[in-house]
């Protein structure tokens, strides 16, 4: 599974430019699925049909974040907006991804104070992208005005744990893709939906579920790992201690008897699990709970330290754990 | 063309109340279009068929415009006011308004040798508006809490530029019903079969355009807008979202959403194959109702094309007529002319 990993982390994706990625798990998966569709905004739905009468879907979201090109200013240089939540601290000194053209991230400032000043309170204002051209014009070619860019970084194999840019959430993705390839006869008809655009405001997952019935709905997502130094003491997720069963965060509260399914079903099956109080945040399970009347929803989040830099971490074994829990919810009565 | 844009801007019309506006756009549309619906949320929307009824296309423009609601009155008889969308306190300073379209008013501003601290923006709690009032017993008499203010400006235009308030988005508006003429004083067809919808509350969180599509059941959107120009002359390029002169503005991405790249590269080649001046939309704030749209229903593929507008959200915003041309030519290419939408299927 490592290996999928390093390849779906590599792949460009930033929201609204998820076609690599849809275009890998469709081949991924399609051999292994009863149907497979692509919606008009381009989220990636399969189903797997059970024969319970029950449905259950399963979201893990494509894109990741990025920037993209807003001007290109004399010499070349380029200018950036946010695409997602970025930190700009974590652009300073990253290697940027404009499709195939990489470009790295300098500071203005004009005098000394100003630049102390700038390096302090970094901001989309007080930095530009150097794609290492000469000119406006060459820099037109490579990446002209609404150009999106991502973290150029890749995949890292310690053993125990990982390191990849975009494990938010192509690591909800390789666990879909994974828990697709080992599923077999399973009781409940699943779906799993690819969706797009989350990081902009889930807007995969408001429409994604539209043309099912669906009974409970379940976001495969990353959520912070508090295992670092000094780090945010009010909640408690960690590596390696198993998938973590998301109580609530700033989007939605997920549904008790979901949350009470899936803790049962961990118990049952000897699954390792954290329960998840997110006090920052969102996930696709905020847009289920609202298509058409409502979806009992919540999400099963793999811990991830350093979210939304170019350098995020998970443990393997959350991912395997979560796999294993995905398997066992689509045989789990309710 | 360009008929309807003067009288389209001096209506009154905030996010609930765009009453004035509906009638007057229904007034002008009547017997040149098909069908024409009012729905629950007060969003008017005009059918006209099309060659191809396979598909369904979905064209919005907002009525209301940002301003606010009479929340206070004092002993004094001067006036309360909370902002309805978004407008930064330090536009209205001085500024004349009219209470429901009707009544005069004017917004406070403190001498300057009472208030030496000229950096110091004015909160909406301080702003009190006078119209003419005495006490709170005589202005109860003709106002009342929750009437809609908004800002009192008559429509110049002056070479070739217009300046007026409201521009966001009874310029879409206007658009639109330049396009309903076009179509009708041609006796042509749009495309597909088309819905105008001239939508209620965007400003307060696209509100009404949703509800709107779950009537209509669109293949795909277009969304008009006037848009932010931010082209101040003392701003220098890479501050701007747009520039005023330099043509209809195509939206790759906005706040909530990334414009789907097939719709916007759909726009950009038929921009490209009219041979129009037009830019990008080179600041990412701010949404519109194509973000709905995208969560709505199965998810309906918009793209967003406005005209940029100097200084929105204020008492006077600038135009470039010009700009307004092309934007026109460009909605009424994509409207009227099957050949750009070839590889768009029917969304549901």
């Amino acid at each position: 599974m490592k290996e999928l990993i390093k390849n779906i982390t590599e792949l460009y994706g930033p929201s609204g430019r998820e076609h690599e990625v849809r275009e890998f798990i469709k081949k991924e998966i399609e051999d292994y699925v009863d149907e497979i569709k692509i919606d008009k905004l381009g989220n990636l739905i399969a189903i797997k049909k059970g024969h319970s009468g029950k449905t259950i879907l399963f979201d893990a979201h494509m894109d990741e974040i990025g920037v993209v090109v807003t001007h290109i200013i004399d010499g070349g240089f380029l200018k950036i907006e946010q695409v997602g939540g970025q930190f700009p601290l974590n652009l300073v000194g990253a290697r940027l991804n404009f499709k195939g053209r990489i470009g790295v991230v300098g500071i203005e400032g004009e005098t000394d104070k100003e630049l102390r000043e700038n390096y302090k309170n970094v901001s989309l204002d007080n930095i530009y992208v150097d794609i290492g051209v000469s000119s406006k014009e060459e820099a037109e070619k490579y990446a002209p005005i609404g150009t999106f860019g991502v973290f150029a970084d890749g995949f890292v194999d310690y053993g125990e744990y990982c390191l990849s840019k975009a494990l938010d959430d192509r690591i909800g993705c390789a666990s879909l893709i994974e828990t697709i390839k080992q599923m077999k006869d399973n009781k409940h008809t699943v779906i799993f939906a690819f969706t797009v655009q989350e990081e902009v405001g889930l807007v995969g997952a408001f429409v994604s579920a539209y043309d099912y019935n669906v009974d409970r709905a379940i976001a495969i997502d990353v959520t912070d790992s508090l295992d670092t130094p000094k780090a945010l003491k009010r909640m408690s997720m960690k590596l390696g201690y198993g998938p973590c069963i998301k109580i609530k965060d700033l989007a939605s509260v997920s549904d008790r008897e979901v949350v009470d399914w899936i803790k049962d079903t961990a118990v049952n099956n000897n699954i390792k699990y954290q329960l998840e109080v997110l006090t920052l945040g969102g996930t696709n399970a905020a847009g289920y709970q609202r298509t058409k009347s409502g979806i009992p929803s919540c999400t099963i989040s793999i811990p991830t330290r350093y979210i939304h830099s170019p350098h995020e971490m998970i443990c393997y074994s959350d991912v395997v754990d979560t796999v294993e829990l995905i398997l066992a919810l689509s045989e789990a009565d309710f | 063309m360009r008929k309807y844009l003067k009288d389209l801007t001096e209506l009154p019309g905030i996010s609930s109340r765009e009453e004035k506006v509906r009638e007057y756009i229904k007034s002008q549309v009547e017997g040149k279009v098909n069908n024409i619906t009012i729905d629950n949320l007060g969003n008017l929307i005009c059918f006209v068929k099309g060659k191809d009824s396979s598909k369904k296309m979905m064209v919005d423009a907002h009525m209301d415009e940002v301003g606010f609601m009479v929340t206070k009155i004092n002993d004094d008889g001067t006036l309360g006011i909370s902002p309805v969308g978004g407008v930064d306190p330090r536009v209205i300073k001085s500024q004349r308004l009219k209470i429901e379209g009707v009544l005069n008013a004017v917004v406070n501003s403190t001498p300057i040798h009472l208030d030496k601290d000229i950096k110091r923006v004015i909160k909406y709690e301080e702003i009190k508006v006078y119209a003419g009032f005495s006490s709170k017993e005589e202005a109860s008499k003709k106002v009342n809490l929750g009437d809609m203010v908004t800002f009192d400006t008559t429509y110049v235009e002056e070479g070739n530029y217009a300046l007026s308030k409201a521009f966001d988005d009874r310029v879409g508006c206007s658009i639109m019903l330049d396009i309903i003429d076009y179509i009708y004083e041609n006796k042509l067809q749009p495309a597909f079969d088309t819905y105008f919808n001239f939508a209620t509350q965007e400003e307060v969180g696209l509100r009404g355009t949703g509800v709107a599509a779950a009537r209509i059941k669109p293949d795909f959107a277009l969304v008009l807008e006037g848009t932010t120009a931010g082209d101040n002359p003392e701003n220098p390029p890479e501050k701007w979202a747009t520039h005023i002169g330099n043509g209809p503005v195509i939206t790759f991405m906005h706040s909530g959403l990334v414009i789907k790249k097939e719709m916007f590269e759909t726009i950009v080649n038929a921009a490209k194959a009219l041979n129009i001046k037009f830019q990008y939309k080179m600041r990412t704030a701010g949404g519109t109702n194509a973000a709905k749209l995208a969560k709505t229903m199965y998810g309906i593929p918009a793209g967003v094309i406005s005209v940029p507008c100097r200084y929105i959200h204020s008492p006077l915003a600038i135009l470039n007529i010009d700009d307004y041309n092309n934007t026109y030519s460009l909605v009424k290419e994509l409207v009227t002319n099957n050949e750009r939408w070839v590889n768009y299927e029917r969304a549901h």
